[in-house]
């Protein structure tokens, strides 16, 4: 044994002694700092739920407002803002709750703050009601003519391009600009007031089209002709043409 | 409520298209940009000083110690952004009592000290022994203890225990090779394996990391070799500066396919992301993409040292070239690691818009913070050189 440990290069024993000790440290660190409750129920402190639960609240939810304002509630639940809480605009309102005349939700005032969703973006879904805020109705608090808690406006849109500004901008410059909305698609009054509900109609054929396109078409002579029988007869003519921009290839 | 709007609204002018609101203000800033930088350098750094005693490339040698006190400056420096950037240091301990390897950058603890304690200072251990022992017995005072206590109060210099070290420094840099490989391919793979974001998820990243770490490593040496030895009044060898030179040529061809290849595999691909990525490169990336990690730190560097590795020029041009050339890539790689991090949160999940970066001056996370980092580890590596002069002149004879 003595022989045995008198071979070891000195360089090997010495490392092998600071190693120990590293390991050693780790071993009693790890004991040591390792919290009793960590991995009883998952990979981290099982007291970490107490604590966070212990944290004190801010928001109340959206329930705990329905309890007193049954009535704002009920109106914005049916409005097209039913899927916003109400501290979504009103801030976290806990205090409120638990002491309702001496701390009072915040009532957002500012310009600033329903362009937050509503500014104009042509990223946003078409039909999503959208404002440029420098030019409507400019320095007017918002909530001065639309209702937070019903937002529908109270008079329906009167033209297509209210809610459909792109299409009716390209319309607008192509060869169809003098051709109504309505000569191609049919659309119901009930459209303006619930959009998904009550779609327009689209030409479903490719006479339609024709009216004014096909060869034996009357009207002006500028205007593009085919022939009907030949001209990709498979399709229906919208699948190839835009027809809000028909020059566009 | 009023002030998160007030806030918000200045930025929202300058976010383009539709972002989702968590994606208003990135999350990982600059500091997290100098992270793999630094991880770089060590990398870098190491698989440097691995040629000479691996690949045995002779003319090297004069670098050899100082990229490995160059690697450790690095590699202690490397975690404090990360510190810094999650703040709690006083917690970092606990992803090493507590360790979870179901989470890669939970193992981060793991890899970190394997490679500080397993490969660094064990080779930097085993290289200087006979020196410190030797240095000790000459000194006296505090330096003689320092010194003492490095070399675990080792005393055998017999021709044997020399043979030893030198056998255990060659065995210990063929493990530190795949090591440092680890490290920094584990630092690409943090970013590649983020599967919803298409800028990072690649398997390709662990491996354009890697040599874009050797990349600025050997880059570094030779911008510290370069400033060190005039300082000391001594004479730069032509020979080292030159392979330097070459391996740094080699590397970024190496480096510069690996990222042509992402490019074109990315491009033929054609997912649903690379419009708003092509967006995010010719519009918000284009200065730090393209003008610098492309050309500067590219494209100009290379053709700069093939220019003059083709003419036979007079040593002191190649010298001003290497330098430069050095510092152009210096400044490509770390705009290559701002473009993967910062451009990696600057479009929107949605695909439909990009956000703005605006980094503030002071602060944990500011521009000062970071230039105190990216400090501290020349100040180590001046105070490892005063404690294990790399020169050739201390060594003893």
């Amino acid at each position: 044994m003595k022989n045995f440990l008198q071979k070891i290069p000195e360089q090997v024993k010495r490392l092998s002694i600071l190693l120990l000790v590293v390991v050693i440290v780790f071993i009693v660190a790890t004991s040591l700092l390792t919290p009793k409750d960590f991995g009883l129920v998952g990979h981290y402190r099982a007291g970490a739920i107490q604590n966070n639960a212990d944290k004190k609240m801010e928001y109340a939810g959206q329930e705990a407002c329905a309890d007193c304002h049954d009535d704002l509630w009920k109106t914005k639940n049916s409005s097209y803002h039913k899927n916003l809480s109400c501290e979504v605009c009103h801030g976290p309102s806990v205090n409120h709750v638990n002491e309702p005349d001496q701390f009072k939700p915040e009532k957002p005032r500012d310009r600033t703050f329903c362009p937050v969703c509503h500014e104009f973006n042509p990223s946003r879904p078409t039909g999503f009601p959208q404002i440029v805020s420098a030019s409507h109705n400019p320095r007017r608090i918002c909530v001065t003519c639309h209702n937070p808690h019903n937002p529908t406006p109270s008079q329906t849109p009167k033209e297509c391009s209210a809610c459909h500004a792109e299409i009716s901008s390209a319309k607008s410059v192509s060869s169809h600009m003098d051709i109504p909305c309505t000569k191609c698609h049919e659309t119901l009054e009930k459209h303006k007031l619930r959009p998904r509900e009550y779609l327009p109609t689209k030409p479903a054929n490719r006479e339609f089209c024709g009216q004014c396109h096909s060869q034996d078409a009357k009207g002006d002579e500028f205007i593009p002709r085919i022939n009907m029988a030949t001209h990709e007869p498979r399709y229906v003519c919208w699948q190839c043409h835009y027809p809000h921009l028909p020059e566009a290839q | 409520m009023e002030e998160i709007v007030q806030h918000l609204t200045p930025i929202l002018k300058e976010i383009w298209g539709y972002i989702f609101p968590n994606e208003i203000e990135l999350h990982w800033g600059v500091l997290i940009v100098l992270y793999p930088y630094l991880t770089g350098l060590v990398a870098g750094a190491f698989i440097l000083a691995s040629l000479v005693k691996v690949f045995n490339v002779k003319e090297l040698q004069p670098t050899y110690r100082l990229a490995m006190l160059t690697a450790m400056a690095f590699l202690i420096v490397a975690p404090l952004p990360l510190l810094a950037h999650l703040g709690h240091p006083e917690k970092a301990y606990e992803i090493l009592i507590t360790p979870n390897s179901a989470s890669a950058m939970a193992m981060f603890g793991f890899v970190y000290a394997w490679y500080l304690m397993a490969v660094l200072c064990l080779e930097i251990w085993f290289e200087y022994r006979r020196d410190i022992i030797l240095w000790s017995q000459k000194e006296t005072g505090i330096k003689k203890w320092i010194h003492k206590i490095i070399s675990l109060f080792s005393k055998d210099i017999s021709e044997k225990a020399i043979h030893f070290d030198k056998k255990w420094v060659k065995i210990i840099t063929i493990i530190g090779i795949p090591s440092a490989f680890l490290l920094h391919g584990y630092v690409g793979f943090i970013f590649g394996s983020i599967k919803a974001n298409p800028w990072w998820s690649s398997v390709l990243m662990p491996i354009v990391f890697l040599f874009s770490a050797i990349v600025s490593g050997i880059a570094m040496v030779l911008i510290l070799y370069m400033i060190i030895t005039p300082v000391r009044g001594k004479q730069l060898d032509i020979l080292c500066l030159d392979k330097l030179a070459s391996y740094l040529f080699y590397v970024m061809i190496i480096d510069f396919s690996l990222e042509a290849l992402d490019f074109v595999h990315r491009v033929y691909e054609s997912e649903e992301s690379i419009k708003i990525l092509a967006y995010l490169v010719s519009n918000k990336l284009f200065i730090s993409l393209v003008v610098i990690q492309l050309f500067m730190g590219m494209l100009i560097p290379l053709a700069m040292i093939a220019l003059i590795k083709i003419s036979k020029s007079p040593p002191d041009l190649k010298k001003m070239v290497y330098f430069i050339s050095a510092i152009l890539v210096q400044v490509g790689i770390f705009s290559t690691r701002w473009n993967i991090v910062i451009g990696g949160q600057l479009f929107s999940k949605s695909f439909r818009g990009l956000t703005v970066y605006k980094i503030t001056f002071f602060g944990l996370e500011g521009f000062f913070a970071s230039v105190i980092v990216f400090c501290l580890p020349f100040i180590l590596l001046y105070i490892f050189t005063k404690i294990l002069p790399p020169w050739e002149e201390a060594r003893n004879p």
